[in-house]
């Protein structure tokens, strides 16, 4: 008796596994295609799209990192992210840590605010930040794209840095402040090393953010010289559809970054996501 | 000395201090505020200006070029409301936040589960599911359109969803259910590493089956990641833009125009400006309204559980 259902349940464990080996499988086939893809010649995708390549088209890579505008693009996303990363780290850390030590009406007014951006549609403020910046000349500048970009993560990262710096206790900060620190020194000398835990979160984060973000590249930085990566991919696979291998060459070039930062700070991605969640 | 003098002269000492004091309270509280202020002047850039001056372009029939306009009052409520082609972005909308908050979540929280005891590979699994979170929703959209026009569709021999009016939401869903299970399935799984084990080994002592475990302990102890979960996709939902722009251009016809891409199509393309931006306000609140039912209605389960 106890022999039998100790075996229906190895076996059921065997099945799980593979149940989830093929379901892994599934989930990994894009990719797969996108691989595929990018190393065959038009040719071949036109014979027969999802057998092997009969050799690898490294010429697709070539001709991608040729394609006008791509390196610039490239670069025009790294600057993006890497900027926005750090404003909105320097930014929203200063901003709640206020609101969470003040916690009065009018700092907790801003920080429903902050929230209620979190909710808001992008649709609703696209039209008149157009003509906003319109007015101000900042259509088609990098600059505009860093702030807008900033300015609607404001929002979800404060109330990440909020409900962390609410486990943070009080009586380091006392003690620095008796001690004759500053309210600055204070918060960058001591408070802020200790939010290392969720700031590696949230820099990962941004950076996913900002990187793959479309709409707002797409409706402020049409012009050729500033589009980022997201934006190119677009134009690529509408203008270049029967070079479908050259797009998706591109594309995998362009997953590299975020893909190495995905693999190398998977820990601190899968531990700050789950803390928002977690604490409710 | 006088008594009265030294009075005056304490009052004044009085009033000198709390001169002083005042000043220092009033540093003290602008050096408190310059913490907030960077991220506030941002803030009021980007989101509160033009929240603001949207609410004042909705009310007029601007078309976005002129510098002219006049105000129509309530005429761009009205025609919204008599319009009937919106009625299939809505429900496009509609449809596409139901069945994937749904399967995001039941596929999620089942992997999770799956996951929960672990075997050799199980790291592996969750690093793969995981892996089309960091993916972007543009390539995500292409990837699929030739997944399921180039593979699915003659390997089964059936015909892509993307095809068919009927079936081109179907195609959508099952993108975004692609990109987010894995996001969904690490939350649960946290969530899963708060459930006290010595409980789970209690109920099994006193005959408790999986089933019932899972019913009257896991599930109960998952409820705010839940709401968190159900909350957030419901958002993504509703905002759905990048699928519907990216891999169909709303097609074929208009037959998988998202509401974002409707509001998007009249501010820009049409040059409709203020009916677009009438049409934004209208579908915030309908999204604030929702969000704010749910989760009610989630926090009440929370309680009753």
């Amino acid at each position: 008796m106890n022999k039998k259902t100790t075996l229906k349940s190895k076996s059921l464990k065997y099945i799980k596994i593979i149940v989830l080996w093929l379901i892994t499988l599934i989930f990994l086939f894009p990719f797969y295609i996108a691989i595929l893809y990018a190393f065959k010649s038009p040719e071949e995708i036109a014979e027969n799209p999802i057998s092997f390549p009969t050799k690898l088209n490294l010429q697709n890579f070539v001709q991608a990192v040729h394609l006008p505008n791509y390196v610039s693009g490239f670069f025009n996303s790294v600057i993006t992210a890497v900027i926005v990363v750090g404003i909105v780290v320097l930014v929203t850390s200063m901003a709640s840590y206020m609101i969470v030590r003040k916690n009065n009406k009018l700092y907790n007014l801003l920080y429903y605010l902050f929230l209620f951006s979190i909710l808001l549609p992008f649709q609703v403020i696209m039209y008149p930040m157009y003509s906003q910046l319109q007015f101000f000349h900042m259509i088609n500048k990098l600059p505009t794209l860093i702030i807008v970009q900033t300015g609607i993560l404001i929002g979800f990262y404060s109330f990440l840095y909020a409900g962390f710096i609410k486990t943070v206790p009080l009586e380091l900060e006392e003690a620095a402040r008796i001690d004759g620190c500053s309210k600055y020194g204070t918060f960058f000398r001591i408070v802020f090393p200790l939010l290392k835990p969720v700031t590696m979160t949230i820099v990962v984060l941004v950076f996913l953010a900002s990187w793959n973000d479309f709409i707002v590249p797409m409706v402020f930085m049409q012009q050729q010289g500033v589009r980022t990566m997201p934006l190119i991919q677009f134009y690529l696979f509408g203008q270049y559809a029967q070079y479908v291998n050259v797009a998706f060459a591109a594309v995998i070039l362009s997953m590299i970054p975020v893909l190495g930062l995905y693999f190398g700070l998977q820990k601190y991605i899968v531990n700050g996501i789950t803390a928002g969640a977690i604490k409710g | 000395m006088p008594l009265s003098k030294i009075e005056g002269k304490s009052n004044a000492i009085f009033f000198m201090r709390w001169g002083l004091d005042m000043k220092r309270k009033a540093i003290n509280g602008l050096q408190d505020f310059s913490f907030v202020l960077p991220a506030l002047l941002i803030f009021v850039f980007v989101i509160i200006a033009p929240f603001i001056s949207g609410i004042h372009i909705a009310f007029t029939d601007w078309n976005g070029i002129n510098s002219t306009y006049h105000y129509v009052g309530l005429k761009n409520l009205i025609s919204m409301f008599s319009d009937s082609e919106i009625l299939n972005p809505f429900c496009n909308t509609i449809f596409f936040t139901v069945v994937t908050v749904i399967f995001i979540n039941i596929l999620g929280l089942l992997l999770a589960v799956a996951l929960n005891t672990e075997f050799k590979g199980s790291n592996i699994i969750k690093t793969c599911i995981f892996m089309s979170m960091v993916v972007s929703l543009v390539l995500t959209s292409y990837m699929w359109v030739y997944v399921l026009n180039d593979f699915i569709s003659p390997f089964f021999k059936i015909a892509s969803p993307l095809s068919s009016p009927d079936t081109v939401m179907i195609g959508l869903c099952i993108m975004s259910i692609w990109k987010e299970t894995g996001l969904a399935m690490v939350l649960y799984y946290a969530g899963l590493k708060t459930v006290p084990k010595d409980l789970l080994e209690a109920a099994e002592i006193d005959g408790a089956n999986g089933i019932q475990k899972f019913f009257k302990i896991t599930i109960p102890f998952l409820a705010p990641v839940i709401t968190y979960c159900v909350i957030l996709w419901l958002g993504l939902g509703l905002k759905q833009f990048d699928y519907s722009f990216v891999a169909t251009n709303g097609g074929p016809g208009t037959s998988s125009m998202s509401m974002a891409m409707y509001i998007y199509k009249y501010e820009f393309p049409y040059y409709k400006a203020g009916y677009g931006q009438m049409v934004a306000l209208v579908y915030l609140i309908f999204v604030l309204l929702i969000t704010f039912l749910t989760t009610k209605a989630l926090r009440k389960k929370e309680i009753e559980l």
